[in-house]
């Protein structure tokens, strides 16, 4: 894993991170203040409510008072006359209505269970264990308040909060009261919560949304600085392995040169001092010893076996006359040993190209001749090479079976130094690489832009001259 | 024949200039005048000594023996050049022929064949090596060689970088008359007969920059 992932990992878990935070802060911060809105929206209802209800009750004893004030303690006929007036007054649809229970508990009026009337109701408990009518009661005698407890709901026929108001009739002992549900208080904080729960919900999907859009061009990112990364570590090891082929093809050379003109040198120079001693054996008339004329014999051998090895590691005609003659010197010695014709075009200059290049090519024309030898069955095989509108073309051909397999053999050939590689090589010094393999025989073709040597010669030849001057 | 053949050794290896010397020392029609180590002191070296004949390594240190040979046959045309190299290649052969040298002989022979080639290149004839001989025999590919020299070459860059006859005389320690000799060789190799063409071929070729 490179260190751009894990940077990326760790971008992307604290974009997360992040991201939750503010998720579960904003939910808390939200319902935390639609809380306190909503609890100071309901006691501004209640209090409405209260108010209302305050209101309603003024008006109904309003409506009796002139009958309540002209009776006396216990007056049924009065007290039945209060009662009807009051089982009429029904607001707010179905569900305002006003009840009246007698101190002990009897239901005095109550327009929309008038079954209950009559009945005994001091120890009704509601949902909470309360004495409902009790508190009503109580709340009337201490001068009118206000009670919350459940009730069923004439218009929906269902238990509902209720709030209620009662007053007392001190002369009768009657508890006067009205209540209204509160269900339409309760359906407009829903409402609002609804609202509010919404704006949450989007919010959120808000975060959500921008979290991934964050981890996506965080990813989106790394891919890219990936990709040129990759992009850049492949040059390099592109670059990297160019610089060991170069390496290596100047080890061999300066290699071979060691042999060449170095050992085989001192070789030749021990072979003229052995032939001395035998042309001062001769001046003293002594007959030249086998031993010696062996020895001369096995020293030519072993000059000639040098002389091979320093040739395949790095022939020495490539630096002295440069490429074209090289490749004659190749197409001659292939001709010879295979029987396959071969026909040499070369450009009338000559040492054009710097070292690397003039090497590369040399190998070009190397490894098409032994897969000419190998596999194409040709007859006739031609080496082309010059320069022509601003590129330096060298072409190998030849009139064989067009082996298509070339470029999978030059990868897995051991001995040679695979075509691949070449094309690599080529492709280096910004040239073009291709093979054509066809039925009528295969076209390889090195191309060098002109750009990469031009001049070279005649930098070379003042750099000599500036060396003659020193 | 009775006269003493004056001869200069160009080798970079003196372990191989004393091998030899030893051995041509054995005989008294050869003078050894001069032993140099490489193609610039070759050309200085002859100057001064005039040997009838030059036996000449071909791998020397910056100037190498093909291109000095081409050199010294321009200011010193009677001196004779024996080519005497380990390579044993066709290229190597025909290049020494056509820069003027008048024989070829392999480092691996015996000194006497060595002996013999030095005799016949100073009477005028030319001497190669059996297995030269033969390389040069084996490849009927010879057409018409329109190569360029050394020396051509390089005259062809400085007229291309438009240079006179005059001042390529002067730069290459020549006369102006041989620099003319070169020009017409390398209109006639080319075969072009105008400066302007002589140079847009020099650029083409990437032999001189635009």
């Amino acid at each position: 894993m490179s260190l751009s992932f894990k940077t990326q990992l760790f971008a992307v878990f604290y974009v997360a991170l992040t991201a939750i935070f503010i998720f579960f802060m904003v939910s808390d911060q939200y319902r935390s203040l639609s809380q306190q809105n909503l609890a100071a929206l309901e006691t501004f209802l209640i209090q409405q409510k209260q108010q209302e209800l305050k209101n309603y009750t003024e008006i109904a004893m309003a409506s009796v008072d002139s009958i309540y004030a002209s009776s006396a303690k216990d007056d049924p006929m009065k007290q039945k006359q209060v009662a009807d007036i009051l089982s009429t007054l029904i607001y707010d649809g179905d569900d305002g209505y006003f009840f009246v229970y007698h101190e002990d508990g009897t239901s005095v009026v109550h327009p929309t269970e008038p079954y209950r009337v009559g009945q005994n109701f001091l120890d009704l408990r509601g949902q909470n264990g309360e004495p409902t009518i009790q508190i009503l009661i109580e709340n009337a005698k201490n001068g009118g308040d206000y009670y919350r407890y459940f009730w069923n709901q004439p218009s929906t026929e269902q238990i509902t909060e209720k709030i209620s108001y009662s007053r007392f009739f001190p002369k009768w002992k009657w508890m006067l009261g009205t209540g209204v549900y509160l269900d339409s208080v309760n359906e407009q904080l829903q409402t609002i919560q609804n609202a509010i729960d919404q704006q949450v919900d989007s919010t959120r999907l808000t975060i959500l949304i921008i979290t991934l859009s964050a981890i996506f061009l965080i990813f989106g990112f790394g891919i890219v600085v990936n990709f040129t990364q990759k992009k850049e570590t492949e040059e390099k090891i592109h670059a990297l392995d160019q610089k060991i082929i170069h390496i290596q093809e100047e080890e061999q050379r300066h290699i071979s040169r060691e042999l060449h003109d170095g050992i085989v040198q001192m070789l030749v120079s021990i072979k003229y001092s052995l032939e001395a001693t035998g042309l001062v054996l001769k001046q003293k008339a002594i007959e030249k010893p086998e031993p010696l004329a062996k020895a001369e014999k096995n020293l030519v051998n072993t000059i000639g076996e040098i002389r091979r090895i320093s040739y395949h590691l790095h022939p020495t005609i490539l630096d002295e006359l440069g490429l074209s003659d090289a490749m004659e010197q190749l197409g001659i010695e292939f001709s010879e040993r295979t029987g396959i014709a071969i026909h040499i075009n070369k450009p009338a200059l000559r040492k054009l190209l710097p070292d690397p290049i003039n090497t590369t090519l040399y190998r070009v024309v190397q490894e098409s001749l032994v897969n000419i030898e190998k596999h194409s069955h040709a007859t006739l095989a031609t080496i082309d090479l010059e320069v022509k509108d601003d590129w330096l073309t060298l072409t190998i051909c030849d009139n064989g079976i067009g082996n298509t397999n070339i470029k999978k053999e030059g990868q897995s050939s051991h001995k040679g130094i695979g075509i691949r590689n070449l094309a690599e090589r080529i492709e280096y010094h910004n040239g073009v690489f291709n093979i054509d393999a066809g039925a009528d025989g295969t076209t390889v073709t090195a191309k060098i832009p002109k750009s990469a040597f031009v001049n070279h010669y005649n930098r070379q030849q003042s750099h000599q001259r500036r060396s003659i001057n020193e | 024949m009775n006269k003493t053949i004056k001869v200069m050794l160009v080798d970079d290896h003196p372990m191989v200039q004393d091998g030899l010397s030893s051995c041509l020392s054995f005989y008294d029609d050869i003078e050894i005048v001069g032993v140099v180590n490489d193609g610039n002191n070759a050309l200085s070296e002859a100057i001064e000594k005039q040997p009838d004949v030059v036996l000449m390594d071909i791998s020397m240190p910056s100037l190498n023996g093909l291109d000095a040979t081409e050199i010294l046959k321009e200011t010193l045309p009677q001196t004779r050049v024996l080519i005497f190299s380990m390579h044993d290649s066709k290229e190597f052969v025909s290049t020494a022929m056509r820069v003027g040298a008048s024989g070829y002989v392999l480092k691996d022979t015996h000194s006497e064949e060595v002996y013999h080639a030095i005799k016949t290149v100073a009477s005028g004839n030319s001497y190669f090596s059996s297995s030269v001989a033969k390389a040069l025999m084996d490849s009927p590919n010879e057409q018409v060689d329109n190569r360029l020299t050394t020396r051509e070459q390089v005259i062809l860059g400085h007229i291309a970088g438009g240079k006179s006859s005059k001042e390529i005389a002067n730069s290459l320690c020549i006369s102006t008359r041989t620099v003319d000799a070169h020009r017409r060789n390398i209109k006639s190799k080319l075969e072009i007969d105008n400066l302007a063409e002589l140079v847009r071929y020099a650029i083409d070729n990437g032999l001189v920059a635009e």
